[in-house]
This record gives structure tokens, C-alpha cells and sequence, in this order.
């Protein structure tokens, strides 16, 4: 019967046709040892695909890491996490501090005196003085200015334009070879200490509306501060940087970078990294000023951003490529530009394709200015399943992997494979609301940190991969603090503390104090299973010294908006990633403790708050190590945090990868894939190259 | 007929409004925000956190939002938040990627179920009936990324060839049958595992709606009047018993857009599910809204198609 027929012989056509696909399908053989190209290409997997290839608006890793190979920055972080010229062959950083003649003080060594004299007495003494005065070059009398500016006041419902007619008095300019942030506490020392706080702004400044006399105040000392400091990078430009059309890299680029963020309609998340910039010039093909309305000194590392090619995306081009697209120029904005998809920059890989959610596909770039790469392509797969990306790798048509904790006791002995591992840059913490009791005794939060075993949750949770931390900068850096020795796991020590701060074990086994038992939540967010074991293992931990503990687990966004930036929490398990940066003011800063704001465990100590502050002005990379000694000793006597861990990654490669230097004589050089100081192995990646054989086998 | 077809016009697009305000009210209902907006990230500050929301028009109320969204869709204007890319191509393009998995798994589905349902029918209570049985509770009750796992490994590991991506990476060839076979054969996997869950189910339902009808009296009749073994059961039988499936082609269509998110990430195949799942998770609104609402029109002209064809199929059924 031919329905009965049709019905079996159905089935088994379609089964027949796609296994005999199975037959045409190359072997991984085929495609990694028969393949001798492959040996000139890097394919590398990344779990997410990118989002936007361009430097200035993306934010995600799998974007960073592709424009990384297509862009470059002015600088980078070398080996031992210095600077590093780029783009930028080098660059000088020296400072113009001006402060405003005060003619209601008198100073301390001359008395009242008129601007020219006090240059004058100045520079004689300042030369007089010698060594400490070296810094200061230059000393300059400037005439008084007058200008309008327009400022919004009031808060974000009733905001108000006013504009104020400022009539400056005199100034002086000293020009110094370094930035000093402490150059007005050293002046005050000879014009006296009350010659810059006692400088009033308010007659200087005309508002064109009625103001209470506070305020008018406020806004004159937002308009006219009695001392400025203006610190300077001045870079020069490497000659022979071109992007990848041909086209050179000049200053104008620079700039164009710089305009491109700082233009609200493309929404830059690295805003806030320039916004302390005041002004960018180009000085000359190869050479740009930047000066900063103040002392920032993370400045010269946001220049690490890749720039951005000022022939294709300017005005005139994006208004082309709107019309092409039949889109109104008003609407069209370079987030909306193809450029995003198809980049050119001036950095080692020229992009080739991109698929979306499978791959990205760059080659290298021949005309680059430190010399091509060995590897002829790179490519990132889209894989986003650990154990596909697993076997992709032991097949050979991966060449990296990077290991999930369990599985590196196994991987890093095996015999195919070079392995490294490395610090992560980011911890993880239990953080106490110090605002609630009985968070506000130090005693209580650093016996909650003692009665944990966090040598068991490294080793249970994370199968080892993972060392103790004591504070809050990343471990590979000079700013940690080695000396801060880690909390001891000691329960009786605990107990004893608790016992000094006035807790003492109840009937029900509950340690109390004046009737109120030590018990509150603790809460994480689901999702990350190592903080839901750290809650588990918290939790039972605290227990046996007599604390009462409940946990919960919140969504995401749940934890974050409604516990975390309300503070409406005793006790949450979380993380923070870094970077090399040692500034720490949103997380630790007292003025960063409000709703919403980062500081929400409400950590206050003004030292800890002077020395924040110094930091992030401090230019001076021993003295800024000092203050985040400090710093990391203050906050670690004080436990806002139980610092738990940080993170050890392992990676592995294929054997056969090795460096490749190709020496200036012809000859090359093979050397073993080391990884640096601070467990980067990929430092050297334009000189990587994979061999036929393993190295051991050639002579 | 032409009644009909306005009476359904008129209804469909009311519940489409709704199905819209429903949709767009959830999705800006639920705590979270877009991932471009990090609260948790230091260098986020107050003001580029509300610049953010205002590009998105976040800030605006909710009615506006709703208007904004949707008029930007109609006008072909929407783009993802996460790469500014018009959402229409976005979808279209995983469209293409999806299809072929959902035709070939389609295609599997009903061609195994067919001869499985009707030959346990038959033999009720026979070991093929037991076996086929046991074999669907199986496939229905072990979740499905446990087989693709094990099939993974077993394939990559014993037969040495790729599996993931829709086609080998870097593969070239002069010769087309060797692209077509090599995408033909990253098909092969995941159209299988989509399909297992959908043969053990539709089996069931094609015993069950067979049994119904052997049951019947007129079987029996054509039984007893000499007819044939398969004239009774694959002329007469099978044709009273199909009338329920194809209705179910119509109700097919949503699947179109739906995609496995679990299948196309193991797999790592470009498909709709997996564009979806990460829209949800970077709460991508513009992507979740769009396919919400494309979604929304196929199964209420998926429904419309199940009625059309119900009535061509069955004589019986006037609308």
C-alpha cells in the first residue's frame, strides 16, 4: 500500500541524506595538522560576541578585546605596568598653578604688597630657598580678567540659568616642571596660612538675579577659586603611525577622539574619565596639549584609549552616510554608523569580517609602525558554551583556553599544554552596613571576620584558585599592601572580641547585648554560585560562635536597586573588578555614601577621606604608593569589609606557540611564552607564532 | 466567509493592542536596566547615568514610552540599544539562521511520529508499543542539553569532526556540494535533539488519536467485509485520525521566530533564541518588544490559518 510505503521511506530518505553529510564534513585532522595556514593563524573563543568595534562606545569585553588588536592608544601599561609610548613616542607632564591676588590679606613675610612686587619676592626667594623651590619655573603677574558665564542652579525640579559677570582680580602664574599638589601649602608657608583661605570671591562676581548671600557665595567660589591648579600632558606623536587606509595619524586625531567623547549625543561611557579635561589643542601634527581643570592623576592612563580615524567619521562623513541611508543628519549620530561594524584604526590587525555570534576575523596590519605581527590572522569564534569551547580546543581548532577552577589540577599537568595563571584584578567581600548596629563597633565586624575559614572557602569553593586579599587595590600592583597580614581564622579570638564589645551568650545560645541579639541577613544575588556557597558557608561559620544569621538571594537587579542603592541591608556578599588605577573615591570616599552611590557599606574616617583625595592627585608614583599603604592599613584596621579572595585564572596554550623575534640581522629567535610581572601572558602577542613541532623538537 | 474573515480582522487586532500594552508594561515593569547603565560600575556617574536614560527616553512616562516604541517600530525606526543596529534587519538576518533548523526539525518531527504513533497503534500492547513508550517518556523526561552534551562528546570524540556554528570554521572549497554538505551536516545535530522532544510527544498523540478511530465502528465494518489490513487502517482509518494535526500546521508558525536558546548555545548557532535570551538578559527592550509583538501576530494568524484549514479539511465544520 503506497501510504504505508511513503510513511516508512520518508524517514528513512531524510536520515540517509543527512548522514551521508557526514562523509563531505573536513576532520579536525584536516583542518589543524593538514593544514599548514593554520599555523599562521590565532583563533581565540570568547563566550559573548562584540557589541560595537569602536573604542569610544563600547564597554563590553569581547569589543574590548578586538579593538585592542585594531586600535591603539597614545600609551600602555608595559610589563611592569608602566607607562609605555604608543601611539605617543613620548610625553611630558609639568603643571601651571595660579592663585589670585588677595588684597585683605597681607602677607606673611612682606606684608601688603602690590602683584609685581610680590612676583618679585617671590622668585628671589623661592631661588633663595634652592632645592624644595626647584619645580617652579616661572612666576608671572596676569592682569585682572573680566568675562560672563552661565551656570544652573537649584536642585534637578526647580533648576534656574543665572549668569554671573565675573571681574577677576590679578593673578599669578607659576609654572612648575612636575605636578605638586602640596605647592599652595608650601606658599602659604611665606604669604601666610591664611592668605589663600581668607581670598573672598563674592565681589568679583555680579549674578544678573537676586541670590541669598550663601549662595552667591557658593557660585563665586565655583566661578572663581582663590588657588587652581592646571596640570599639563603635552604628547608627542610618533612620525610614522598610519591607520590602516594609508591615511597618517596626526594630532587632529587626537583631538577628533577626544571631541567624539565628550559630544553627548554619542553617549561615551568613558565620559567620566575626561571630564576633568579642560582643553585639547593640537600644537602640530605631532603634538597635543591637554589641560586639566584640576589635579587627576589616573589622566595619563585614560590615553590607553584606541583613537579614532578623523577622515572618516567627521561631520561631513556621517552626514554622507545618514543621507545614504535616508536617515535626517539631526538623527544620525556615529553609534549609528556602519563604522562600528567595519573599523580602521592604526593598531597591529586590520579587521576582515565579522559574523555575528560566530566570528570576527582580523589580519595583520603590514605597515605597522613596531612591524607586522607573525600571525598573518586572527580570529575570535563565538562559542558560548564552556564544554563546546573545550572540545574545540583539544581538537586544535582553538588555540587558547582558559580553564575553569575545577579543572586545573587535571589541565595544568597535561603534557600538550603550556599553562599560566595569574592574580585576577578584582575581589570579593563580605561588606557590612556600618551604619546599623551592630555593624558600627569595629570590634563586632572584625570578629564576624575572624570566625570565617577563608582558607576553606579558597580551598572548597574555588578548588585553591584563589589567594587571600586584606584591602582594597588589586594584589599584582605596588599600591597593595603586603604588610597588612590577613585576618586569623580564630573563633575563640572572635568570641572574645564580641565579649569586649559587650556580647555575651543568652539563654537561647544567641550572643546578646542589653537585651538585642546578635542577629541579622545576610543577602547576595542568585545567579553566582561561589557567593551562594560564601553565604552558605558564612552563614554555618557564624553559627557556631553564637550569631543569629538569615540569608536571602535576590535577582540582580533586584539586590542592586532595591538593597544595595537603598541601603537597605545588614550584611551582602559581593565583588568589585578594577583596574590598575589606585583611585578609590567612589567606593571609599565619605561624600560617596548617599543612596545610590557606591560607598553604601557608609565607610567615614577622615583620614582615610585626606588621603583618598591625595591619591587621585598625586602624579608622583612613590609618594601615591605611600598614601595607598596607608590607606589599605586604615581600611583594613577598620573591616568595613571581610576581604575574602581574589581569583586566580589559568590559561592554556598550545605547546607549539612560541615568540618569535625576528632579530634586525634576518635571524630569528625562539623563546618559550612567559608570562609578566602581573600574569599578562599575552604581552608579547604580536611576536607569537605556532611551530609544526613542538619547541622541544627542533634543535 | 468574507464575514468571517472581518469578524477575525477586528478581533485579532484587539487582542494584539492588548497583547502589546500587556508586553511593554511587563518589560518596564521588572526591576533592571539596560546594560549600558551599570550602576555598580565606579566611573558611572549620576549625570552620564541620566544622559543614558534620557537617549533610551527612559525618563519619560510610561504611556509616552509606549507610544514612542511603537511608533518607531511601525516607521521601521527601532534600533537595538546594544549595537544601534535597526532591530528588523537584526531579526531578519537570525531569521534566515533559524529556518533551516526549523524545517529540518519539523521535518523530522512529523516524519518520525507518523510511522511510530500508527505502528504502536496497531500493535497495541505489542514490544513495539512498549518500547516506543518507554522510549518517549524517556526523551520527554531527560532535559535536552543533557543529550547534547553526550552527543557532542561522543561525535568530536570518536568520529573527529566538528559540530558547532553552522558550518565548519574556515572551511573552503571550490566545490558548492562540499559547502552545502558541510552546512547540511552541522544541521544534523541540533535539528535532532530539537526534534526528540517533539517526536516523543506527537507519537503519543498520533497512538492516541489512532487507537480512537481503530476503535470505531466502521473499522470494524470494513474489517469484517474483507477489506484489506492496510486499505482499513492507512486509507480509512489514518485519514479520520489526521484531521486533528492539521490544525497544528497552523499553530506552527509562531515556532518560527521562537528558536531553542539552550540548543543554539550549545551549539553556538546564530539563531533567533539565543539573540532573544541576550536581549532579555541586557534588557535590550527595543529586540524583546519586536519579537514580543511579531510573535504575537504569528500565533493569532497562526490560529486564523488552523481555522481556514479545519474548515477545507473537515465539510462538516461552517464557519
Amino acid at each position: 500500500m503506497n501510504i504505508r510505503r511513503v510513511l516508512i521511506f520518508a524517514p528513512t530518505l531524510i536520515s540517509l541524506v543527512l548522514l551521508s553529510s557526514f562523509f563531505w564534513v573536513p576532520s579536525y585532522d584536516a583542518q589543524t595538522r593538514g593544514n599548514p595556514g593554520r599555523l599562521r593563524q590565532f583563533i581565540t573563543a570568547a563566550g559573548g560576541d562584540a557589541n560595537l568595534l569602536n573604542p569610544v562606545l563600547a564597554a563590553d569585553s569581547s569589543s574590548g578585546q578586538i579593538n585592542g588588536l585594531i586600535f591603539e592608544g597614545l600609551l600602555d601599561y608595559d610589563e611592569n605596568l608602566n607607562f609605555r609610548g604608543r601611539v605617543a613616542e613620548s610625553w611630558r607632564i609639568y603643571e601651571q598653578a595660579y592663585f589670585h591676588l588677595n588684597d585683605k590679606a597681607a602677607t606673611a613675610r612682606w606684608g601688603r604688597v602690590d602683584g609685581t612686587t610680590l612676583v618679585a619676592k617671590l622668585s628671589e626667594s623661592l631661588r633663595q630657598e634652592g632645592a624644595a623651590w626647584d619645580h617652579v619655573k616661572d612666576i608671572a603677574l596676569l592682569p585682572p580678567e573680566s568675562s560672563t558665564q552661565t551656570v544652573t542652579i537649584g536642585a534637578p525640579s526647580a533648576q534656574k540659568q543665572v549668569t554671573l559677570r565675573i571681574q577677576a582680580p590679578a593673578r599669578i602664574r607659576l609654572t612648575l616642571d612636575r605636578v605638586d599638589q602640596l605647592l599652595f601649602d608650601h606658599l602659604a608657608v611665606l604669604l601666610g596660612p591664611e592668605y589663600f583661605s581668607s581670598f573672598d570671591p563674592a565681589p568679583y562676581v555680579t549674578p544678573d538675579a537676586p541670590l541669598s548671600s550663601d549662595s552667591h557665595l557658593e557660585l563665586a567660589r565655583q566661578v572663581l577659586p582663590a588657588t587652581v591648579h592646571n596640570p599639563v600632558i603635552e604628547f608627542h606623536l610618533r612620525p610614522n603611525v598610519r591607520f590602516h587606509d594609508g591615511h597618517a595619524l596626526t594630532a587632529a586625531d587626537v583631538l577628533f577622539t577626544y571631541n567624539t567623547i565628550m559630544n553627548p549625543r554619542n553617549i561615551s561611557p568613558r565620559i567620566p574619565d575626561f571630564e576633568p579635561v579642560q582643553s585639547v589643542a593640537a600644537i602640530d601634527p605631532l603634538t597635543v596639549r591637554i589641560v586639566y581643570k584640576r589635579l587627576y592623576s589616573p589622566a595619563l592612563g585614560t590615553w590607553a584609549m584606541g583613537i579614532l580615524p578623523a577622515h572618516l567619521l567627521d561631520d561631513a562623513h556621517l552626514q554622507t552616510e545618514a543621507t545614504a541611508k535616508g536617515l535626517k543628519p539631526g538623527e544620525f549620530t556615529l553609534r549609528k554608523s556602519d563604522f562600528n561594524r567595519h573599523p580602521v584604526g592604526s593598531g597591529p590587525f586590520v579587521f576582515e569580517e565579522w559574523q555575528s555570534d560566530r566570528y570576527l576575523r582580523l589580519r595583520r596590519f603590514e605597515d605597522y609602525w613596531e612591524g607586522a605581527p607573525n600571525y598573518h590572522q586572527y580570529a575570535m569564534r563565538i562559542i558560548p558554551d564552556p564544554l563546546t569551547q573545550e572540545m574545540e580546543f583539544y581538537a586544535g581548532t582553538v588555540d587558547d583556553y582558559n580553564v575553569l577552577p575545577h579543572q586545573v589540577a587535571r589541565l595544568s599537568r597535561d603534557e600538550r599544554f603550556h599553562p599560566f595563571s595569574g592574580t585576577a584584578l578584582g575581589y570579593s567581600y563580605i561588606g557590612y552596613n556600618l551604619r546599623r548596629p551592630p555593624f558600627d563597633d569595629p570590634r563586632v565586624r572584625r570578629a564576624l571576620g575572624m570566625a570565617i575559614d577563608t582558607n576553606q572557602i579558597i580551598k572548597y569553593v574555588l578548588y585553591g584558585q584563589g589567594e587571600r586579599i586584606t584591602g582594597p587595590f588589586p594584589k599584582q600592583t605596588d599600591y597593595y599592601n603586603h604588610d597588612v597580614k590577613p585576618l586569623p581564622y580564630d573563633p575563640q579570638g572572635a568570641l572574645k572580641l564580641l565579649a569586649e564589645a559587650g556580647w555575651q551568650p543568652g539563654p537561647d545560645g544567641v550572643l546578646q547585648k542589653n537585651g538585642r541579639r546578635l542577629a541579622f541577613t545576610l543577602i547576595t544575588n542568585n545567579g553566582n554560585p561561589e557567593r551562594k556557597a560564601i553565604l552558605a558557608v558564612a552563614q554555618d561559620a557564624w553559627k557556631q560562635i553564637g550569631v543569629e544569621v538569615n540569608t536571602d538571594l535576590l535577582e540582580w537587579s533586584v539586590f542592586v536597586e532595591k538593597r544595595v542603592n537603598q541601603l537597605d541591608f545588614d550584611a551582602l556578599i559581593l565583588g568589585w573588578s578594577m583596574g590598575f588605577d589606585p583611585d578609590l573615591y567612589q567606593i571609599w570616599h565619605s561624600s560617596q555614601s548617599g543612596p545610590f552611590q557606591l560607598n553604601f557599606v557608609g565607610f567615614k574616617n577622615a583620614e582615610a577621606d585626606d588621603l583618598i583625595l591625595k591619591i587621585r592627585q598625586e602624579y608622583d608614583h612613590r609618594q601615591q604608593v605611600a598614601y595607598c599603604h596607608r590607606l589599605h592599613e586604615i581600611i583594613a584596621e577598620a573591616q568595613p569589609y571581610t576581604f575574602l579572595y581574589v581569583k586566580r585564572w589559568t590559561a592554556l596554550l598550545d605547546k607549539r606557540i612560541v615568540r618569535q623575534i625576528n632579530l634586525p640581522d634576518g635571524r630569528v629567535e625562539i623563546k618559550p611564552i612567559t608570562p609578566t610581572k602581573t600574569g599578562n601572558y599575552t604581552y608579547y602577542f604580536n611576536q607569537w607564532i605556532k611551530l609544526s613541532h613542538s619547541p622541544e623538537a627542533t634543535p | 466567509m468574507i464575514a468571517f474573515f472581518g469578524r477575525s480582522v477586528v478581533q485579532k487586532s484587539i487582542t494584539l493592542f492588548f497583547v502589546s500594552v500587556v508586553s511593554f508594561l511587563v518589560i518596564h515593569l521588572a526591576p533592571g536596566q539596560p546594560s549600558q547603565i551599570d550602576p555598580l560600575n565606579p566611573k558611572f556617574t549620576r549625570e552620564v547615568v541620566e544622559r543614558m536614560r534620557q537617549q533610551f527616553h527612559l525618563d519619560k512616562p510610561l504611556h509616552i514610552q509606549y507610544l514612542l516604541f511603537y511608533r518607531d517600530l511601525f516607521t521601521g525606526k527601532t534600533v537595538s540599544w546594544k549595537d544601534s543596529r535597526p532591530v528588523l534587519g537584526k531579526i531578519y538576518e537570525r531569521f534566515l539562521n533559524s529556518l533551516p533548523l526549523f524545517i529540518l526539525g519539523t521535518l523530522l518531527t512529523w516524519t518520525f511520529s507518523f510511522p511510530m504513533g500508527i505502528r504502536a497503534a496497531i500493535q497495541r500492547n505489542g514490544p513495539f508499543d512498549k518500547s516506543t513508550t518507554f522510549l518517549s517518556y524517556v526523551l520527554i523526561s531527560v532535559p535536552g542539553f543533557f543529550f547534547a552534551y553526550v552527543l557532542i562528546i561522543l561525535v568530536v570524540t570518536h568520529l573527529n569532526v566538528p559540530v558547532i556554528d553552522m558550518q565548519t570554521f574556515g572551511v573552503t572549497s571550490d566545490s558548492v556540494m562540499v559547502l552545502f554538505m558541510d552546512r547540511v551536516w552541522h544541521l544534523v545535530l541540533p535539528s535532532i535533539l530539537g526534534a526528540t522532544g517533539g517526536i516523543a510527544v506527537l507519537s503519543r498523540y498520533v497512538r492516541g488519536q489512532m487507537l480512537e478511530i481503530i476503535g470505531m465502528d466502521y473499522v470494524r465494518t470494513a474489517r469484517a467485509k474483507g477489506l484489506s489490513y492496510d486499505g482499513v487502517y492507512y486509507r480509512h482509518a489514518l485519514r479520520n485520525a489526521l484531521l486533528p494535526f492539521v490544525t497544528m500546521f497552523g499553530l506552527m508558525l509562531p515556532g518560527l521566530i521562537g528558536g531553542s536558546v539552550i540548543i543554539e548555545s550549545i551549539f553556538g548557532w546564530p539563531g533567533m533564541g539565543r539573540m532573544a535570551y541576550e536581549a532579555i538578559l541586557a534588557r535590550d527592550y527595543p529586540v524583546i518588544l519586536t519579537l514580543n509583538f511579531i510573535t504575537g501576530v504569528l500565533v493569532l494568524a497562526g490560529t486564523f490559518i488552523s481555522d481556514l484549514l479545519y474548515m477545507v479539511v473537515d465539510p462538516r465544520i461552517r464557519l
